[in-house]
């Protein structure tokens, strides 16, 4: 999707910063093809079959989405904690709404729920001045636990509800329906950040509030809306969650939220704000799923798995500190 | 006193300091002492060199020559640490106290009494409440944080630190800028008492009867020269004003077109308790209205205010018929205006983005074809801007934390040409700008007076308000004590308005 350069002329270089990010993109693309390769040397038979890879994909997309919004909340300098029990609550209230019956009531009721969780977050920060990190802390306790009372403790099943279990088991072209939603929310992610306006704000408050203020920008505006639009894809996820586990489950979506700020750090994304990368971030995504896959075929004990992660995102912000 | 300290040997002496920078000699063959048990003033407009000396001497930055005798035992350069170990201490005019801790911790900071490997609390506290007392402030309590203190009493806290070193030579550098009346008497009184006990003092300062009240010597410096050497604190203050003013400034400011009779901007009794107070105004199209002030007369809080980036008590900005909304930069921002800050490196820039991206932020709408940026077109525009105005080649592509400080200033000015805003507000719009490009930002401001648009420009620098503006404010305290056509007033008025106290001024206040 870039600029056809104009040869000869004026060659549009990429922006020093630009270049950085994606001197990491690149090293992060060397990290995914060496899990590829090493995935099949090790499991030719099982790894490298579209089946295998299609879930791959699959099992990365609830957590994939929440990344998408966390990064442009990352990039405007804040944080959310919150998305994890946001996944878990819009579910469970849209399995409340759709009370067994109506897959379109179950929709709109994850849909709406994270978008309130998502306000009331954004509402905190700006009207509130409270910080982010603590404002999602809270609210990860809130909605946990109002996940927990909506639903009794137990499970809705969404089994019967058709629309729900297509956002899981569908498919389209023989590609699964979860992958699809998961890649067309990185390629609007990657447009809204790169492409428009509103990307660019973000960007420029997370990078320096006082300047993005003088150039015109609302900047609380500009954070709130970051909230609102991390809340919609904690709906999206959940969606995508309780499609392909058949139910809307209290505790579901535990520390998606590190999982979600894990891959979006590792993708190069500025942790102090005023930097984001859509590119890294699916990246990031695919690095920890590819790692998740290859220690299940492999079968490696889940201990092992979360010690590899933990290196991988200290080896990746130890490069990001090197280009800096 | 003076009688006694002649007597004795000078405590501190400089001979022939020069501190050389590229392009400028900051400190110009400087000879200065200080006895013991005086407080020597220093005076001098910005950038006279005051600064440059008092870091040479607290070792903060290395001279490029010259020497720097304590008790006539050369003192190494640039050590920071020999001149604390000769008991040089330094309180700058931003306290370095760190806020959350209490007066006992910021007192002994970096050098705490120990028991072993134990902080020794017992004996640091009654040392610290010893101090206190000493400087006759027994009420401070020692416990307490220091952000919850006054700004005196922090002031008192910074010179107990000093005192806890066993200073012999204080440093203070516009110690009442963030003073009221009653707080400096209270200073005084601490400065009088160290000088008895035969601590000597070098003492910053703007206002000129300050220095009347409380020093023994004054010297006064003009482009890195001592134009005034030790003279008796008690010179006439019309003959300290004229040693200050008179510096060179090379003609560099482009001809100029007359102002128009039509009125951009209304600024009607604005009010910002504690800042400006009562401030009205009116800007013409195609003027280039200068504000002067010391740094805190509200010369930055005034032109903050009129682009709505501040909260007022009362009165209003009227620009284009509408009322600017404070808090509400962006309004303002469509009502015309732009504004390039005094500090382009935390609120002018974003420093990590290219020159490009941040020249297109203020109207990046204009950019937007069919819902998407066009990059392209963004680029072009943001090229053509910033190759109208003299940009270093290249400059569009690069980040802007590259470029140098007149390349970042055209930046910004090139931001607020690509909106062709009819109001611009320039705060400083020189500073940390190298002679040449000085020059070429002169005449961009120049041709855009004169297609029309009205500018205010806030400055440090006398010489470019008089040579560059048609018509010229002075801020004092909050107060607008002096609007005059910029042909009728003098550096020498201005500079008396600035820093003297009432005498001179009833009409306007």
């Amino acid at each position: 999707m870039n600029e056809p350069a104009v040869t000869g002329t004026e060659p549009l270089a990429p922006e020093g910063f630009a270049r950085r990010i994606r001197l990491q993109e690149y090293a992060l693309v060397g990290i995914v093809i060496a899990l590829i390769i090493a995935g099949a040397i090790t499991k030719p038979d099982a790894f490298l079959t579209s089946d295998n890879l299609f879930t791959i994909l699959t099992q990365a997309s609830a957590v994939g989405v929440l990344a998408i919004g966390m990064t442009f909340v990352i990039a405007s300098g804040g944080i959310d904690l919150s998305v994890g029990s946001a996944v878990a609550a819009a579910g469970i209230a849209g399995g409340v709404l759709a009370d067994g019956e109506s897959g379109t009531l179950f929709i709109l009721g994850a849909l709406g729920f994270g978008v309130l969780v998502g306000v009331l977050n954004g509402a905190f920060i700006t009207l509130g001045r409270m910080p982010p990190f603590i404002a999602t802390l809270a609210m990860l306790a809130i909605a946990r636990g109002l996940a927990l009372r909506m639903s009794g403790k137990t499970p809705i099943s969404v089994a019967l509800l058709d629309a729900v279990r297509w956002f899981g088991n569908g498919k389209v072209l023989g590609i699964p329906a979860p992958v699809i939603v998961f890649l067309a929310i990185t390629g609007l992610g990657w447009v809204l950040l790169n492409r428009t306006t509103y990307g660019r704000y973000v960007v420029a408050v997370g990078g320096n509030k006082e300047a993005a203020r003088i150039a015109g920008i609302r900047v609380q505006r500009t954070i709130f809306s970051v909230y609102v639009l991390i809340g919609l894809c904690a709906g999206i996820s959940a969606i995508l969650l309780s499609g392909r586990l058949a139910s809307a489950s209290p505790v579901a979506g535990n520390l998606y939220e590190l999982d979600a700020i894990a891959a979006v750090v590792i993708g190069g994304t500025s942790l102090a704000g005023g930097k984001a990368t859509i590119t890294g971030t699916f990246l990031g995504v695919l690095t920890f799923a590819l790692i998740f896959n290859l220690l299940n075929l492999l079968n490696l004990p889940t201990e092992f798995q979360q010690i590899v992660r933990g290196v991988i995102v200290l080896v990746a912000v130890i490069a990001q500190r090197r280009e800096n | 006193m003076n009688q006694v300290a002649s007597e004795v040997l000078p405590l501190l002496r400089v001979v022939g300091l020069t501190k050389r920078y590229p392009g400028v000699t900051a400190l110009d063959t400087v000879d200065f002492e200080v006895r013991p048990g005086e407080v020597h003033a220093l005076l001098g407009q910005n950038g006279a060199g005051k600064s440059t000396l008092i870091k040479c001497i607290s070792g903060f930055i290395t001279p490029s020559d010259g020497e720097i005798y304590f008790d006539d035992d050369p003192v190494p350069p640039g050590d920071t640490m020999a001149s604390l170990s000769h008991g040089i201490a330094t309180i700058y005019q931003e306290l370095d106290l760190v806020e959350e801790l209490t007066v006992e911790a910021n007192v002994w900071l970096g050098h705490e009494s120990r028991n072993g490997p134990m902080l020794d609390r017992s004996t640091m506290k009654a040392r610290t409440i010893e101090l206190l007392e000493r400087l006759n402030h027994p009420l401070i309590d020692p416990g307490a944080r220091v952000e919850t203190l006054a700004p005196a009493a922090q002031q008192i806290v910074s010179i107990a630190r000093a005192l806890s070193r066993n200073v012999r030579l204080l440093i203070m550098d516009e110690p009442s800028a963030v003073l009221d009346d009653k707080e400096i008497d209270v200073l005084f009184g601490v400065v009088r008492r160290l000088t008895e006990a035969g601590v000597g003092v070098i003492y910053i300062s703007h206002r000129l009867e300050e220095v009347a009240r409380i020093a023994d010597r004054v010297t006064v410096f003009k482009d890195g020269k001592t134009v005034l050497k030790g003279a008796p604190a008690n010179t006439d203050p019309d003959e300290l004003v004229r040693a200050m003013v008179g510096r060179r400034l090379d003609r560099m400011f482009p001809e100029r077109a007359e102002a128009t009779d039509r009125v951009l901007l209304q600024v009607k009794d604005l009010t910002r308790r504690g800042a400006i107070h009562n401030v009205s105004f009116e800007l013409r199209a195609g003027e280039i209205l200068g504000i002067a002030g010391l740094v805190g007369s509200g010369r930055s809080e005034l032109i903050r205010a009129i682009y709505g980036l501040d909260p007022v008590d009362s009165g209003e900005v009227i620009v284009a018929g509408s009322k600017v909304v404070p808090g509400r930069p962006d309004i303002a921002m469509s009502n015309g205006m732009g504004f390039a800050p005094e500090d382009r490196k935390s609120q002018g820039l974003l420093m990590d983005w290219t020159s490009a991206r941040n020249v297109t932020i203020a109207d990046l709408r204009s950019f937007v074809r069919h819902l998407l940026l066009n990059l392209r077109l963004e680029r072009k525009k943001a090229k053509t801007h910033l190759e109208s105005i003299g940009a270093q080649e290249g400059a569009v592509d690069k980040q802007v934390r590259l470029l140098s400080g007149g390349n970042q200033q055209k930046v910004v000015l090139a931001r607020w040409l690509l909106r062709s805003c009819e109001i611009l507000l320039l705060d400083e719009p020189t500073r940390g700008v190298d002679i040449g490009a000085r020059a070429e930002i002169y005449k961009v401001i120049g041709d855009l007076a004169a297609e029309g648009l009205g500018i205010i420009m806030v400055s440090s620098e006398l010489p470019e308000l008089l040579g560059f503006c048609d018509r010229i404010l002075v801020l004092r305290d909050g107060r607008l004590v002096r609007e005059s056509p910029a042909g009728e007033i003098t550096e020498e008025e201005i500079l008396n308005l600035s820093i003297r106290a009432q005498a001179t001024v009833s009409e306007d206040s």
